[in-house]
């Protein structure tokens, strides 16, 4: 298998979240089911790009509130991303920078920059469903889990992939089923934890053309373990290819006033 | 019956060694016996009130779904109103409003996991607060905080550091603000040395976004521990706070409660075994006064006493004795554990040298144990060795008047 180097997206949770689906998307399949290896080679296409500048939606639901973040992100290859919230005014300034495995969070009310601890890892980051694991997850993907196509799924329409964690393998995750459609874009994951528990949904939404590229264009993710949670991210614009240089990753860049 | 009773009481002087010694054993094991029921008393009272120390208190409050989920914005809210009606409840003592709110410290870049632990500042002063003991100027006010000793330890923080906070508002909102460490905490509570953070409920309130809201209310009654679950259910159908939770702290802690469980079952099997080995004493002590006499009963069968009044005449004795000794050794027991319960077993001298205190399932044990008797205390070994005393002599006193005088006698 060659080297899936994503470069969508970065910087959004969705993009680390949907790194698996890079293996999955092939051209249309009419009954047979297209291989895994061209389903890969289709979306390491789709989603690949030297340095990405995104504006994010992203909307926090609890049963009890909800609230709606604006951020923009940039990011480079698969470990470098840094995002910036806009809005509410509250946390307008609120950076995270991501290099490799480490996370800091730049605080301007207090001024200050902190790194995450590992022991945080497994929190949610800003309130939401994503975790900053999942933040700094890079794409061990074809590494750590053997795939295989399972066959047709009913709900909703598409092909069944499904992923299992090899031995030996450390994570969250034990098996991860994608459905992809005919058109060859991602329905929906489903995360089975290490128990086998369904742990997290994610849904795959408003496919549509952003910068030249036809995508899924809001990510709805349901943890199973908490009822009536929910975030949703949504791209308000996206920018592949861009240029993006290494010094935008730099805690001087994090702390720069915004 | 009145003559067998009186001959049976001029028998125990007639031989004073032999009754002296009959007493000191008897008397021996109910002091045994009470000096460990003492003991085991002292040590359930030390580990109940360990258990429902500061931090878990009697009962607790908490907003439904919050012992599940722990989010931040499963708060209780109308905090004021609530407390007012709580506090007016009968039977509650204290009422402490508290917020815990998980949160990334830092001193300098590297973030540290915390609990930022808003307290009211003022109550929690008080005896059985969290705060126990703290000079007033050493206490947390405004944006100055106390840092739990172990935290402070592990991250290298010292007074008159400036740390950053960040947590989630209760709102959902990113958390942060800085604090001033005014001070290194040591509590009771090995949760808040090793993780917490403590700043006045205001404090608190402002830096998560709790505007009149707390995590929790701690309850603690007027009564003992025991009476937590009343204490739980009359304030659980206070009007204000009936749609929250209020639960005892054995529900809140079902392995404290275990604890405390395998505590009193352990308590029993030592009671057990000392019991037995008092008995034991007493049972050799009255078996071999018995049967020393086989000579002298064999004389008073000849004289024509029946074997059944002489059966009886033994047993009176031996029922004498043992109320007699039984007396002695409950006069000794209780000065004993009354002088305990006063001085104190200090348990440091139990732990490693230096230590004043035991630290077990994150809860810490400190200063002394106290022994004491409840009245029923006593009972049993009352009971047990007197009992013992009579069904020892009895085989023996038996088995003489089955004799022949003569036999009985010779022998």
């Amino acid at each position: 298998m060659r080297t899936l180097r994503r470069s969508f997206l970065w910087g959004t949770t969705a993009f680390v979240l949907a790194a698996p689906l890079t293996r999955v998307l092939a051209q249309a399949p009419p009954s047979t089911p297209p291989t895994l290896e061209a389903m890969t080679a289709r979306i390491d296409g789709l989603y690949r790009s030297s340095g990405t500048i995104a504006r994010i939606e992203l909307s926090i639901v609890t049963p009890r509130q909800s609230r709606t973040l604006r951020m923009q992100s940039w990011s480079r290859g698969e470990d470098r991303a840094l995002i910036v919230i806009e809005a509410p005014a509250r946390e307008a300034g609120t950076a995270t920078l991501r290099r490799d495995r480490n996370l800091w969070n730049y605080l301007p009310r207090i001024s200050r920059t902190m790194r995450v601890p590992p022991s945080m890892m497994l929190s949610g980051w800003m309130g939401s469903d994503v975790t900053n694991d999942d933040l700094t997850q890079s794409s061990t993907f074809a590494r750590d889990f053997a795939g295989s196509v399972v066959g047709r799924s009913e709900s909703p329409a598409g092909w069944l992939v499904r992923y299992e964690a090899r031995e030996g393998t450390v994570g969250l995750w034990r098996r991860i089923e994608y459905v992809v459609g005919d058109d060859l874009l991602p329905r929906v994951a489903r995360y089975h934890d290490r128990a086998m528990r369904l742990a997290r949904i994610m849904q795959f939404e408003d496919v549509r053309e952003l910068d030249g590229r036809r995508i899924p264009t809001r990510f709805v993710i349901l943890p199973q373990d908490r009822e009536g949670h929910r975030t949703e991210m949504r791209y308000l614009s996206v920018d592949f290819d861009a240029d993006v240089p290494e010094s935008t990753f730099s805690l001087t860049e994090l702390e720069r006033g915004r | 019956m009145i003559s067998t009773l009186r001959i049976a009481w001029r028998n125990l002087g007639r031989n004073t060694r032999r009754t002296l010694l009959a007493l000191s054993a008897i008397a021996v094991a109910q002091l045994a016996v009470l000096a460990v029921e003492g003991l085991m008393n002292g040590m359930t009272v030390s580990i109940m009130s360990s258990l429902t120390g500061p931090m878990v208190g009697h009962a607790q409050i908490h907003a439904p779904l919050w012992r599940e989920e722990q989010s931040p914005d499963l708060a209780i809210d109308r905090l004021e109103e609530r407390l007012a009606a709580v506090r007016a409840t009968e039977g509650v003592a204290a009422a402490l409003p508290r917020i815990y709110a998980p949160a990334l410290v830092a001193r300098e870049v590297d973030g540290r996991a915390a609990l930022v632990v808003g307290l009211d500042v003022l109550r929690e002063s008080e005896a059985g607060g969290m705060l126990e003991g703290l000079p007033a100027e050493g206490r947390p006010h405004d944006r100055t905080a106390l840092v739990g000793a172990e935290l402070a330890r592990a991250a290298g923080i010292h007074v008159g550091d400036e740390l950053a906070v960040v947590g989630q508002g209760a709102d959902g909102s990113m958390a942060n603000d800085l604090l001033v460490v005014g001070g290194i905490l040591s509590t009771p509570v090995e949760m808040v040395n090793r993780m917490g953070v403590v700043v006045s409920l205001e404090t608190a309130q402002e830096i998560f976004v709790m505007e009149d809201m707390a995590t929790e209310i701690t309850l603690f009654g007027t009564g003992s521990i025991e009476d937590a679950g009343s204490l739980a259910s009359r304030v659980a159908h206070v009007p204000e706070v009936e749609e929250l939770e209020t639960l005892p702290w054995s529900e809140l802690n079902p392995e404290l409660a275990g604890i405390r469980d395998i505590t009193g079952l352990y308590g029993i099997v030592v009671m057990f075994v000392v019991f037995i080995a008092a008995a034991a004493g007493v049972a050799n002590t009255m078996l071999m006064a018995t049967y020393e006499r086989r000579r002298e009963l064999g004389m008073m069968l000849s004289v024509g006493v029946g074997p059944g009044r002489l059966v009886t005449l033994i047993v009176l004795e031996a029922l004498m004795l043992g109320i007699l000794g039984v007396i002695i050794g409950s006069a000794l027991g209780l000065l004993l554990v009354t002088y305990q319960g006063h001085v104190g077993i200090q348990l440091a001298d139990m732990g490693s040298a230096g230590n004043e205190s035991i630290s077990f399932y994150g809860l810490t044990f400190m200063g002394a144990l106290h022994p004491f008797l409840e009245p029923a205390d006593v009972v049993p070994g009352f009971v047990g060795v007197i009992v013992v005393s009579v069904l020892a002599a009895l085989g023996p006193a038996i088995g003489t008047s089955r004799l022949e005088p003569m036999e009985a006698m010779r022998s």
